[in-house]
């Protein structure tokens, strides 16, 4: 994501070039720092496993897995959604933390006379002409359309595999028999539309809260109240997305798998 | 908005990386740890479940012994007061008959005493008659009239014996 490039004081990514492919450096980092929160976070977790004794992270972690196992029951037999069950988790934990990182604050750099940052040699690549510009370092990796679409092809890619491995002959026969072969283009419509409404559900709703808290950081001392609101908000927002989308996911793959007798 | 591809492909690998990561290090064991507290509370119920039956059955035996030990105090009790009564009677027959034998053995004494005070007086009767009619006799019978008598008397004596 570049950033709205009308306002005078936008925020845009920092970019680098690099043999003609384009880095968004904040989007690097935030990946691999949601990444080791998470793994940390679980590490955590598991640091003393007790059986009969569980610490605190332990209980919230088992309470996460048993959440998980609920939205996979709903939407399959739970025998054959076992499988997912540490997708789902890494899933949940993957974008609700990225979700909840990009609120409570931001890190921007101004640039000031034109004096451009370079980063491993490569400068940053500024788009169009800036009278000031303001690099922003720090955002949910979900609020950027690039992440959430791999995430979302990650798990259509995976449910249309598992669906050809597992349900080979009624996943074909699905695109052109139900209800008749009439309906073939809508398949194919839906077959686009799916990663599409996965990946970008969860990146718009995210990065409309990011611009939201941009907005509300441009009205001053006025918009605390509104912030603290906002916040909340994104907080619940935030965790709503990251259950939708593990929730989606299961449904995909179940519909891709589950052979229903009454077809 | 803008797809930055590179950043697709770093997110993809990011996440299969942690996916893996998370799968060796953190999900695997916390599985591993939540099947066997489902097994310990699957064990724990079953045991306590074997308890309870075990109690059920302890306790039907400790009624059951209850019971038994109740039946043989009363049987106790009833033969203790059969045995009691009938050692009372015993007893009482014996002392009875032991009265009734000393009563016997007394009336045959008082008997026997009163026949010998009888022959007692009678003997010393006889003696003192003798003894008065001899202090009498004296005064008045001579010398030859007494060897007279006493021949007299021992004839007597000799026709009697």
């Amino acid at each position: 994501m570049k950033g709205v490039r009308s306002n005078k004081m936008e925020h845009l990514a920092p970019v680098i070039e690099v043999g003609g492919i384009k880095f968004d450096l904040a989007g690097i980092f935030m990946i691999v720092l949601t990444s080791l929160v998470v793994f940390i976070l679980a590490r955590l977790a598991v640091r003393n496993l007790s059986v009969d004794n569980p610490g605190k992270l332990q209980n919230f972690l088992e309470w996460v897995v048993e959440f998980v196992q609920g939205i996979i029951g709903q939407a399959m037999d739970y025998k054959k959604g076992r499988a997912y069950l540490g997708l789902g988790l890494t899933l949940i934990l993957y974008i609700f933390v990225s979700n909840m990182l990009g609120l409570p604050f931001g890190i921007v750099t101004e640039v000031h006379d034109g004096h451009i940052p370079t980063f491993f040699g490569q400068p940053l690549v500024v788009e169009g002409a800036h009278e000031h510009v303001a690099f922003s370092w720090w955002k949910s990796p979900t609020a950027d359309a690039s992440m959430t679409m791999a995430l979302a092809l990650i798990v259509i890619i995976l449910s249309h595999v598992q669906g050809l491995r597992q349900n080979t002959k009624h996943y074909l026969q699905h695109y052109t028999r139900n209800p008749n072969p009439l309906f073939l283009p809508i398949h194919l419509i839906e077959l686009v539309s799916k990663p599409l409404t996965l990946g970008l559900r969860l990146f718009g709703n995210i990065f409309a809260g990011e611009v939201m808290i941009g907005v509300i950081l441009g009205m001053g001392w006025i918009g605390i109240p509104a912030m603290l609101l906002w916040q909340g908000f994104s907080i619940f927002v935030g965790a709503i997305q990251s259950f939708v989308f593990v929730m989606l996911t299961m449904v995909y793959i179940s519909q891709a798998v589950v052979h229903e007798e009454d077809h | 908005m803008t797809l930055n591809l590179a950043n697709f492909f770093i997110q993809l690998i990011a996440f299969a990386i942690l996916f893996w990561l998370l799968q060796r290090y953190a999900f695997k064991p916390l599985f591993g740890v939540m099947e066997k507290r489902r097994q310990m509370v699957l064990e724990q119920m079953e045991s306590a479940q074997k308890n309870r039956d075990e109690a059920n059955q302890y306790i039907e035996e400790q009624r059951q012994a209850l019971q038994q030990a109740r039946k043989e105090a009363y049987d106790i009790i009833e033969q203790a007061k059969s045995t009691g009564s009938k050692q009372a009677d015993d007893i009482l027959k014996a002392a009875r008959s032991e009265t009734e034998r000393l009563k016997e053995e007394a009336a045959r004494d008082i008997e026997n005493e009163k026949n010998k005070a009888v022959a007692a007086l009678k003997a010393q009767v006889s003696g003192l008659s003798v003894l008065i009619a001899s202090k009498i006799i004296e005064k008045q019978v001579d010398e030859q009239t007494q060897q007279q008598l006493i021949d007299q008397y021992l004839q007597e004596v000799g026709n009697k014996s």
